[in-house]
């Protein structure tokens, strides 16, 4: 179901959206108007990234530092980005 | 009992606003008192981000009006606040918001008072609609994250879709349609904002119908009515527990309108103890804190850890007693009170109080009365 965001797609956080380590919990999070997001380690790894590379770049960087499979992080990565572009805080360029 | 974090600070600038709304939530008496210099306001700050505070909200009155405003977002940023500004837009002109921007505000909240520039000013009580446009204009030109806010009453409910309409034209990425929550100023004009049953329906279904079609566009948040509900609001997610908020003087409020709306609690200082000891320690915050201040029907009820039993502020500004359950409740005592109020407001009744600024000093009547139909 997320094989509609092609791999050379360039993940983006939104205006206005911010990522940001929470110095009370050591994990990151995402500021927006009004709203916080707390990641889990995976999204955060993921959204490390969101700085112009792209999708299948992302993903053959974490699937070598984490010694993971590479098909599998593709999909969590998907999932990922599509939760959170459907709730405005990242762009697909 | 572990003390939570609190996630957001309102950071009260100043009283003084170049409006005169009267739904203004501002309290209507002000203890008087010398407002805060800069350095103060950068203690705050860094208090109140060692304390685990993620946002800050600058916010007034009219933030604008300090002119250290740039300084104060660029401490923010220091120690990775996300900022906040919210305004009115008057002053707002292009070399401020890039001065702003510069100092690292991220996202600006916008007040409107209605989609057409005669019933915006009439409401505001100033020529401010088409500097509200421009300043928009601005905002946008300058990359910031844009939210429109809209306090809703009996005289704009009508025109929501309107007012959707403008909220796309700006670009904004998310508008608030807030119904007027009755404190300060809007508790004293209760019988002439509050709208009627029938409005609030067609209201709620035009924003319901507006947030599927827009989806795509815009993020419509619709802010309930809730004299109009049966249940209370889950009132800043329980008492002191993910906010705070300081006032131009420095008092600390666990809840902004809290000051006037409890007259009786006695609230703490900046100037004579640390946000953490205020925040962990103080007894207006811990008064209300948890479940175990809670009187019957709120004290058994299974909704308890879902609204919290409503607003403190509420229940003090209505039953007297702000242990209280929130009249709004259907199960609250005192529901009835709501009830009548919703019936006195019939659209005639004396004209509404414009809101004034606490530096006119004993000017409760300094602006003429008006009326809004």
């Amino acid at each position: 179901m997320h094989t509609q965001i092609p791999s050379d797609a360039r993940p983006r956080l939104s205006n206005g959206v911010r990522l940001q380590i929470d110095c009370t919990t050591g994990k990151g999070v995402l500021l927006f108007p009004e709203g916080i997001l707390e990641l889990n380690e995976t999204a955060q790894e993921i959204l490390t990234r969101c700085d112009g590379r792209t999708i299948s770049g992302i993903a053959a960087e974490l699937a070598q530092e984490y010694d993971v499979d590479l098909a599998t992080i593709d999909q969590d990565i998907r999932e990922t980005l599509t939760d959170l572009q459907q709730r405005k805080l990242l762009e697909l360029a | 009992m572990n003390t939570p974090r609190p996630y957001a600070l309102l950071a009260e600038l100043t009283y003084n606003c170049p409006l005169h709304c009267p739904y203004c939530s501002n309290p209507t008496q002000v203890r008087a008192g010398i407002d805060l210099a800069t350095e103060d306001w950068q203690r705050v700050i860094h208090e109140a981000a060692a304390l685990g505070v993620l946002q800050i909200g600058f916010s007034g009155g009219e933030p604008l009006i300090r002119q250290d405003l740039a300084r104060l977002i660029a401490t923010a940023r220091e120690v990775n606040l996300y900022t906040n500004l919210i305004t009115s837009g008057v002053g707002l002109s292009a070399n401020r918001v890039r001065e702003l921007r510069d100092a690292g505000l991220d996202s600006v909240q916008l007040s409107f008072q209605a989609d057409d520039v005669e019933p915006a000013d009439k409401i505001a009580g100033a020529r401010a609609h088409a500097m509200k446009l421009e300043a928009a204009r601005y905002i946008r030109e300058e990359g910031i994250s844009l939210s429109l806010n809209f306090v809703i009453h009996r005289e704009n409910i009508d025109h929501l879709t309107e007012i959707i309409e403008l909220a796309l034209k700006l670009k904004a990425t998310r508008v608030e349609l807030a119904n007027t929550q009755y404190y300060g100023w809007a508790f004293l004009n209760r019988a002439q904002l509050l709208p009627t049953r029938q409005q609030v329906e067609r209201a709620r279904q035009t924003a319901a119908a507006a947030q599927a079609r827009l989806a795509e566009k815009i993020d419509i948040y619709y802010v309930l009515p809730d004299y109009y509900e049966s249940r209370p609001k889950p009132c800043l997610n329980g008492w002191a527990q993910r906010y705070l908020t300081v006032n131009p003087i420095g008092d600390v409020l666990p809840c902004p309108t809290a000051l006037s709306a409890i007259p009786e609690m006695r609230f703490e200082n900046i100037r004579q103890h640390s946000l953490d000891w205020i925040w962990r320690e103080s007894e207006s915050f811990n008064q209300f804190r948890g479940t175990k201040w809670m009187p019957e029907p709120c004290r058994s009820c299974p909704q308890r850890e879902i609204d919290f039993g409503g607003c403190r502020c509420q229940a003090a500004l209505i039953t007297g007693d702000a242990a209280n359950t929130d009249p709004v409740c259907e199960f609250s005592a005192h529901r009835e009170i709501i009830d009548n109020f919703i019936r006195a407001a019939d659209g005639g009744g004396p004209p509404v109080t414009p809101r004034v600024n606490p530096t006119s000093a004993h000017a409760t009547r300094a602006r003429a009365p008006f009326s809004l139909c």
